[in-house]
Parts: structure tokens; C-alpha cells; sequence
């Protein structure tokens, strides 16, 4: 999909019932979001679950989607929030083996770079930022609007994410 | 900073995307009304198949053939029609028309167009599901309750004399709601389609399969409680039907390639590797695992390690009376019911079966109930 036209025209097919359209959308789309959710979740399950709901919550609201707005942006701030609650309920929650009966839970996938391991060491919010900002593209005044932040604050967890990214690196 | 972050090997990214799409597609069927067909396909269908008939037929090679064909599918003296039930209980099956309810003396009553049901505990009610609707029903067909959910299918109903809870799918959440109708919960997803079915004697332990393919257990403290997640097993391919022991101690997961028991005296489950495996369904009362496989044609139907019966074409559905003595299975190429003692003493089948319950398809038995 090259361009907001071609995007825009694949949004109206699919507000219209086009698998093919839906699909191009998938496909386009699916790899950004399911990464964004990986790189924040660090837990590839999750980051699945993230990715997928986040498509049907988007496909919910298909026929509300305004097609003067791009299709992407708006998808990966649905997968950027939901993992960050994903994360942040992680820690109040945790998944725990039933004795005898079932395998333990698998763990979160161990960092398998210097950028992941440096990631892994930021909190969950200050990640969200640096995948917003450099995987996804957007400015800190989308950040800040998708997340529901200050501007100072979006500007001051980059700076740190990218000190602690420094450092990793 | 974007290159290294394109750069993290991101596990399972290809599996997940296709999972992902099915997922998707499915839901964006449901929310999309599906265009019409064209009726040719299936009348050119129709009109081959009669042709091969006819031609079989003014042909003596043909006729052997036929012939032949007559006796081996199907039980010879079987009963032209539904008299009685082996073993006590009823039956809950779905058809074209809709939701039955059969007597242990072979009377049926029609619930209404369903596509699904269960029955509750003690078997005073059903639970049946139509489109985009959860309906509790007496066994003589009056509506207690209905709730408008999207894409509502599979219920399952538990509980006690005193509070009930009944499970079931959307489009891809699972919910839970009191046995009143009121207090609907929405428990977790994206759900695969596999039926989610509770723990017997456990107090609200709901178990389902997520879009993963990895069993979930959830348990409820109290009444509406919290709900915390209890358990969660590795990720399995093809997930086809899960089932609790009647005493909640071993859990029965039927993939596609594999045949998984948990919670065997192991600390791994008890895994069989097999792509014949049709169905399978524990004894109640005790931990026996009856099988239905197929290979080159023929079904077999084994208890343990006896093969209790076989047959040519393909079983399906196989379930337990309430008391553990007999066995129900389909057997659509014959459109017979068969019912085979445990023991594997006694058979008893049952012929014409779509017709009794006016249904182009195969019926499907959804549950055999203790008897009122």
C-alpha cells in the first residue's frame, strides 16, 4: 500500500465488506503492530494477543473510522496502550503453574539483543514512548496526545530511553 | 535507533500473523453479511452424484458394487426407529430444525431453532444458543431468559442446587453469566473456538482454549468475584475439544495430531501422537478413555485398548450414558445411531436418524443428561 490514497480506498472497501481490502490492511499493518507490542510486552504470546485484539477492536470500529485519517497510526496507538495495561496488570497478576497438572507458564522471552536487553531495563511507559518514537514514527506531540501525557514528559522518557539504550549499547 | 528496533527477532512473527488472520477473518465474516451463492454448484453436484447412481445402477457391475456398498455401511437389523434409550437419562441433540430433547422412551420434543445447547446441572434446564442470542429454556420449550450477545455459541452450565454459572463464546471473548441471566462476565480472549467447560468439583474453574492453543483455568473465589488466572499450559496446534473427568482430576485435551491428558500422576501430561484420532471422551466415574480413530476408510471405536466396534466411513460424536454403561456414536454414512455397551456385549443401532429429526445433515447429540 504506497500511498494515504490507496490506503484510504483499502478502508472503504473494508467498511464495505472487502476481505482482499481487509486483508492488504492486515498484512500491511500486522508486522509494526505486532513488534510495537513485542518490543513493549517483551513476551511474544502477549505481544500476539495484543496485536490481534487490537485488529478486532479496530475492525469494531471500522464503521466509525473517519478515512481522512490514517488507518496505521490509529491501530498501533490501540496496541501501544493495550500494552502497556498489559504489562502494568502483569505485575499485579501473576500467572502461576496448577500443580501437578499443567506446565508452567513460558517465560517471557529473554532479551535477544543488546536494544531488547536495554529495553527490557526501561519501565514499560518508557518503552511504549521509545517504540512510539522510533519503530513507529510518530513526533512527540502524537506521543503525547496518544498516551495521554505532558509533552515534557514524552520528551524526558526518550532522553532517558535512549541514555539506558545508550548504555546498552 | 528504527533499524536496531527493526532489527529484534521477533519469535513466531509468521505463525502469529496467520493465526491472526483467522482470527480476523472470522470476525469480519460475522460482522459482514455473506453474499449469496449461486445455487449451480450444488445442484451440478447433485446432478453428478445422480448420474453416478444411475449408471452404477442399469450396470450389473454396477449393482454388485452397490450392493456391496449396502452391506458394509451401516448395522444390519437395526432399528428403523428411535424406541428407547439403553441407559437412563436424555438426550440433548441438534439438528436443521433445531434443539431436541429425547426421552429415555424415545419421545422427542422439539425446544425451538437452536444451534447449540446443554443442559444444566441435574438436567432441569437448557441452555441454547441462536444467532447472536444465549436462551435459557425449560426441557418443554418455555423460554426463562434470553441474552443478546454477538456471536454466542458453545455454553456449558455448572454449578450447585443453589448457584449456577453457564460459559460461553462470542465472536471471540469468553463470558460466564449466572445461572438467573443477570451479572454477565466477561472473562477473557481472544478465545479459539474449542468449547470452554468447567471443572467438576471445583467451585467456578472454567477452563478454555485461547487463540494460542494453550489451556486456560480460571477460578472464581465467591458469587461474581475476582476472577485470577490458575493455570496455563504450553501452546498445542489444531485445538478440537477439551473435557474434565467427572471428578476434576484429569483434564482431556484433543488436538488435531495429539491426544493430551493432564494431570496424570506424571509431572508432564500424557501426550499421544496420532492424526486418526476422530474424537475421544472420558468414562464418567472413572478415568477409562474411549477413542474413535479412522484409518483407510474404517472407523473403530476402543475402550481402553479393546476395539469395541468398527465400521466403513467415519464416526462422529461420541458420548456416555450418564452411568458409564454405554456409548453413543454416529455414524453419518449410514445415518445410523450406534449404541455400544462398554462391556462391548450388546449393540443396539438405530436407523434414519436425519429424517426423525428433520434435518438435511447429521444430527449431533450435544449431551446425555441424568435422568429426571
Amino acid at each position: 500500500m504506497r500511498t494515504a490514497r490507496d490506503e484510504r480506498a483499502r478502508v472503504r472497501g473494508a467498511q464495505e465488506g472487502s476481505v482482499s481490502d481487509l486483508e492488504t490492511l492486515f498484512r500491511t499493518h500486522w508486522p509494526r503492530a505486532y513488534r510495537a507490542a513485542y518490543l513493549v510486552t517483551h513476551d511474544a504470546a502477549a505481544a500476539e494477543d495484543i496485536a490481534q485484539e487490537s485488529f478486532l477492536a479496530a475492525l469494531r470500529a471500522l464503521d466509525r473510522f473517519d478515512r481522512r485519517r490514517p488507518f496505521g497510526p490509529w491501530l498501533h496507538r490501540i496496541v501501544v496502550n493495550r500494552a502497556i495495561d498489559w504489562t502494568r496488570a502483569r505485575r499485579l497478576r501473576a500467572e502461576v503453574e496448577l500443580a501437578d497438572t499443567f506446565h508452567a507458564p513460558p517465560a517471557p522471552s529473554s532479551p535477544a539483543d543488546d536494544v531488547l536487553a536495554g529495553l527490557a531495563r526501561l519501565p514499560p511507559e518508557h518503552r511504549a514512548v521509545v517504540v512510539m518514537r522510533y519503530l513507529l514514527e510518530f513526533t512527540p506531540g502524537e506521543i503525547a496526545v496518544a498516551l495521554d501525557l505532558p509533552r515534557g514528559t514524552v520528551n524526558s522518557r526518550l532522553r532517558r530511553g535512549l541514555d539506558a539504550l545508550g548504555d546498552g549499547l | 535507533m528504527k533499524r536496531e528496533l527493526e532489527r529484534v527477532d521477533v519469535p513466531g512473527e509468521h505463525e502469529a500473523r496467520e493465526r491472526a488472520w483467522n482470527v480476523v477473518t472470522a470476525a469480519f465474516s460475522e460482522r459482514t453479511p455473506v453474499p449469496q451463492t449461486s445455487h449451480w454448484p450444488r445442484v451440478a453436484a447433485v446432478a453428478i452424484a445422480l448420474s453416478t447412481v444411475v449408471a452404477a445402477t442399469v450396470s450389473s457391475p454396477g449393482r454388485a458394487v452397490l450392493d456391496e456398498i449396502r452391506e458394509v455401511v451401516g448395522v444390519e437389523r437395526a432399528q428403523p426407529a428411535l424406541f428407547s434409550l439403553p441407559a437412563p437419562g436424555r438426550l440433548l441433540v441438534a439438528s436443521d430444525a433445531g434443539v431436541w430433547v429425547v426421552s429415555e422412551d424415545g419421545s422427542r420434543r422439539l425446544l425451538g431453532d437452536y444451534r447449540e445447547a446443554t443442559w444444566s446441572p441435574f438436567g432441569r434446564y437448557v441452555a441454547a444458543t441462536r444467532e447472536n442470542e444465549l436462551v435459557a429454556i425449560e426441557p418443554d420449550g418455555d423460554v426463562r431468559w434470553t441474552l443478546a450477545r454477538r456471536g454466542a455459541r458453545s455454553p456449558r452450565w455448572t454449578g450447585s442446587e443453589a448457584d449456577t454459572r453457564i460459559a460461553y463464546l462470542t465472536t471471540t471473548r469468553v463470558h460466564a453469566v449466572p445461572g438467573d441471566g443477570t451479572g454477565d462476565v466477561d472473562v477473557g480472549g481472544p478465545s479459539h473456538r474449542v468449547a470452554p467447560v468447567w471443572r467438576p468439583s471445583a467451585r467456578f474453574t472454567l477452563t478454555y482454549v485461547d487463540t494460542l492453543g494453550r489451556v486456560r483455568l480460571y477460578d472464581i473465589d465467591s458469587g461474581l468475584g475476582p476472577w485470577r488466572p490458575a493455570g496455563l499450559s504450553k501452546a498445542f496446534r489444531g485445538p478440537r475439544k477439551l473435557e474434565w473427568s467427572s471428578d476434576g482430576r484429569r483434564l482431556l485435551f484433543l488436538t488435531r495430531r495429539k491426544l493430551v491428558l493432564f494431570g496424570s500422576r506424571s509431572r508432564s501430561p500424557l501426550s499421544i501422537r496420532s492424526e486418526r484420532l476422530v474424537d475421544a471422551a472420558l468414562r464418567p466415574g472413572s478415568h477409562e478413555l474411549a477413542v474413535l480413530r479412522t484409518r483407510e476408510g474404517v472407523s473403530e471405536l476402543l475402550v481402553g485398548k479393546r476395539s469395541l466396534f468398527s465400521g466403513t466411513g467415519r464416526f462422529t460424536a461420541l458420548v456416555w450414558s450418564p452411568d458409564g454403561r454405554w456409548l453413543l456414536l454416529g455414524w453419518p454414512a449410514a445415518d445410523q445411531w450406534v449404541f455400544v455397551r462398554a462391556d462391548g456385549k450388546r449393540i443396539r443401532a438405530v436407523s434414519n436418524v436425519s429424517a426423525q429429526f428433520h434435518s438435511q445433515s447429521f444430527p449431533r447429540v450435544e449431551g446425555w443428561c441424568c435422568a429426571p
